[in-house]
């Protein structure tokens, strides 16, 4: 028997929570194949010997990976009963069903939200890195307290922001009442809900951004630098010419990283909306939460389904910032 | 030793095989499901007797904090009075929710908990997955003595005219008013008002507006809660789902586009557009918050609220019955809450006594003054009332009577026993959607409230189609 009972979110979240690791051992995997292959005539102890390495990661690869989404096409096709076991195949109904309004706003959704996080969190990580990067004072104690929301779980930023946004007593409505302005609806209206689960996770994503654009900074040769500064570039042309161009590895890497986070956001939504008002900030992730846990209902079979077309958007769009982007980027 | 484990298992296998066996072959006809086990199949209490080592009993429950801590406080005083007999270790399993997803996850593998608590929108569940030993089983067993219960509980946890499960912690929800902020507006905080056209009346007294036009305070705010729809309904005596409330057959669909429903919407939103109460939403959270901070002078919510709400006002909390929708309305008040369920399918014989005892010690007088006190939950033992610790907290917080008051005052009916169905949580949740999405999107409050009832429709259908 295995371990895990494997469930939608669960291979969902093993994505989220391992991307680095298992892919790392599966190119580790593909890199070792080559030379045992070409060796094919080699001593069969040494073919044995790579087997016997290979072994563990393998047996993770396939017991955490492929046997959770083989496990999960299968589970797409059923039908539950009340306790949520499969019980009846329904083909590619679950499917069939997306193509209704509902689905579709779902993924409506699930775009705005991709979008302002990513745009922004990419921009204001930048902006920040830019002003950091001129010589100010406490230069260190600016870029820590740029970092620190890093160290936030989602569960307590989200909390802090529900605090801030709570439509009776919540601090911004507070500072516009003092301000003589009027009230927002932060997370009771249709149009403003979505916006602030996007602030949020701006700022939760904000630290992790200004860490890995600062690195870049640093990674910058002097001479190159100096080369720019002796040419007269400076303050804005430089960054524009010289350091935004050079921090492109790292931006792609940013943009990917926050790509396949946004699509897997669950918790600031979770907190502080669950999905409403009227599914205005239900996203895929929460849909299929729902779907499989919330509410005493256990549809796996659905949840399955739209945790199978979650996959192929991550695909493909990670596929597509590797083929798009990553020609721009310039690897010194 | 071992000779005696085998014999355990043996019976309790023999003793799961019974209720699979009776679960099968029971009616299906009415709202009820499996799990018919009858009073023969329930041990007695002999089976505790002459144990090598008090029996193991596992508990999951949703009670943390401050609930959960006078729960562990009877667990332990019932381990220490039952040494050498039964003992009963209670897990913290999340909320309902949670915990009932839990309980799925371990009916698949078979390794569900001894004593399980579950919401009362899971009730059909429980009887149609038909783990349990239905507690009129145990009633029957030990000619237990109901009649100190209170009606209200047992008629909501009765179906086919069998109690299915131990009511244990209860609430109703009432209307909670900043007696304060009535003195002020030239009202009389004794006097709170009962339906929606009188809270409509005082709020316009209560909302106050700043020199620069702006509200300080709203004259009301409640959550977008789906479980007050299914007060107001029980308030105004109509079923919240065919069939009789899901009682005398399965339910077929909801009722919560019912014309009285639509009227509650309605008034809801004219309240908002007016300025007379804030939007809070769903979150019952960020309504409890309105109020206690004194932006809305009223507000409804749970009895269970009513220790926070007394903590956390800087003003004085006053309580009354939950408003009707028209005062002609005949009231009568549902429970919300949950109810403890015995396991039975795969679970010895001498747990599932072990179970029961432990159980039976919840419902004691003494027990419930306690709980009651703690907690804020009414005490499921009418007698619970006079405890020592339920009198000293009433003669501080006179408000705690009210929802004793307000229950004691309901009429039990089909109505007020609340609708029984598979997908109730989910139908509850879909209420709420439309009555938000009537608050704030350009749709009206009977077409917000008829989309809501078809999207239940299809989970219905299919909850039906799946317990056949």
């Amino acid at each position: 028997m295995l371990p895990t009972v494997p469930t939608p979110t669960t291979q969902a979240s093993d994505r989220a929570d391992g991307d680095a690791a298992p892919a790392s051992t599966a190119t580790t995997a593909a890199r070792r194949q080559i030379p045992s292959a070409s060796r094919a005539t080699g001593p069969r102890r040494e073919t044995m010997l790579a087997w016997g390495f290979l072994a563990p990661s393998i047996v993770v690869f396939l017991l955490f990976l492929l046997y959770p989404l083989g496990r999960t096409v299968y589970l797409s096709m059923h039908g539950n009963d009340i306790i949520g076991r499969p019980s009846r195949f329904v083909g590619l109904s679950h499917f069939e069903e997306m193509f209704t309004g509902e689905f579709g706003k779902i993924l409506l959704v699930t775009a705005l939200f991709t979008l302002g996080v990513v745009v922004p969190g990419a921009i204001g990580a930048l902006a920040v890195v830019l002003l950091l990067e001129s010589q100010i004072r406490a230069q260190r104690f600016f870029r820590s307290a740029f970092v620190l929301p890093f160290a936030f779980s989602v569960a307590s930023a989200s909390v802090i922001f529900a605090v801030f946004y709570n439509p009776a007593s919540g601090v911004l409505n507070g500072l516009l009442y003092q301000l003589g302005l009027g009230q927002v609806a932060w997370l009771t209206s249709t149009e403003m809900a979505l916006i602030s689960i996007c602030l949020t996770t701006v700022w939760m994503n904000l630290g992790y951004g200004v860490l890995i654009l600062a690195a870049g900074v640093g990674s910058i040769p002097k001479e190159v630098n100096e080369a720019a500064l002796l040419d007269g570039a400076a303050g804005p042309r430089r960054a524009w010419y010289i350091t935004i161009p050079l921090l492109g590895p790292q931006l792609f890497f940013l943009i990917v990283i926050s790509t396949i986070n946004a699509l897997q956001g669950f918790g600031q939504i979770h907190i502080l909306t669950q999905g409403g008002p009227v599914g205005s900030t239900t996203t895929l992730v929460y849909s299929i939460y729902e779907n499989a846990f919330a509410y005493g209902t256990s549809d796996f079979g659905r949840a399955s389904a739209q945790a199978l077309v979650l996959l192929l958007m991550v695909l493909i769009c990670t596929a597509v910032q590797f083929g798009v982007i990553e020609r721009k980027v310039h690897y010194s | 030793m071992t000779t005696r484990r085998r014999s355990t298992a043996l019976v309790a296998a023999g003793a799961g095989l019974a209720l699979l066996l009776s679960g099968c072959s029971s009616d299906d006809g009415g709202g009820g499901g499996g799990g018919g086990a009858s009073a023969s199949d329930v041990p007695g209490a002999e089976v505790l007797d002459d144990l090598d080592s008090a029996v193991d009993v596992e508990f999951w429950h949703s009670m943390d904090s401050t609930n959960g801590q006078v729960l562990n406080g009877l667990i332990s005083e019932f381990n220490a009075e039952n040494e050498g007999r039964v003992k009963v270790t209670g897990t913290f399993q999340g909320d309902y929710d949670t915990t009932l997803a839990q309980h799925r996850a371990a009916i698949q593998q078979g390794d569900t908990a001894n004593l399980i608590m579950v919401y009362d929108l899971g009730t059909q569940f429980m009887i149609d997955s038909g783990q349990t030993v239905p507690a009129q089983a145990f009633i029957d067993k030990d000619d237990y003595d109901t009649g100190d219960l209170e009606d209200a509980l047992l008629n909501y946890f009765t179906v086919d005219g069998d109690l299915r499960s131990f009511p244990f912690n209860n609430s109703t929800p009432l209307m909670y008013v900043n007696r304060d902020a009535f003195e002020e507006a030239g009202l009389d905080p004794d006097v709170p008002p009962k339906d929606l056209a009188e809270i409509r009346e005082f709020a316009e007294k209560l909302t106050v507006r700043g020199s620069d036009g702006q509200i300080q305070q709203y004259g009301f705010g409640a959550a977008v809660y789906g479980w007050f729809v299914e007060q107001f309904m029980a308030r105004a005596a109509v079923p919240y789902c065919d069939n009789g409330n899901g009682r005398e057959g399965r339910a077929g669909e909801v009722l919560f586009d019912d014309p009285e429903i639509i009227e509650v919407v309605e008034w809801w939103q004219s309240m908002i557009e007016d300025e007379l109460a804030v939007q809070v939403g769903r979150s019952t959270d960020d309504a409890q918050a309105a109020f206690t901070s004194g932006r809305a002078a009223m507000t409804l919510e749970s009895t269970g609220s009513l220790g926070g709400f007394l903590e956390q006002s800087d003003f004085e909390v006053g309580a009354g019955y939950f408003p009707l929708i028209s005062a002609d309305d005949p009231g009568g008040s549902i429970i919300g809450g949950a109810s403890l369920w015995i396991n039975g399918e795969g679970h010895s014989q001498e747990q599932i006594r072990g179970s029961w005892e432990f159980v039976q010690f919840l419902m004691t007088a003494e027990s419930q003054s306690k709980w009651h006190a703690g907690t804020g939950y009414l005490s499921v033992n009418t007698n619970g009332y006079d405890g020592p610790e339920a009198k000293e907290r009433a003669a501080e917080f006179p408000q705690f009577a009210v929802a004793a008051a307000q229950l004691a005052d309901s009429e039990t009916n089909v109505n007020t026993a609340g609708c029984m169905m598979g997908v109730m949580a989910d139908s509850r949740m879909a209420s709420e959607e439309g009555w938000e999405a009537a608050l704030t999107t350009s749709d009206s409050a009977e077409t917000a409230m008829t989309k809501a009832k078809e999207t239940v429709q299809r989970k219905i259908d299919e909850y039906n189609d799946a317990v056949g």
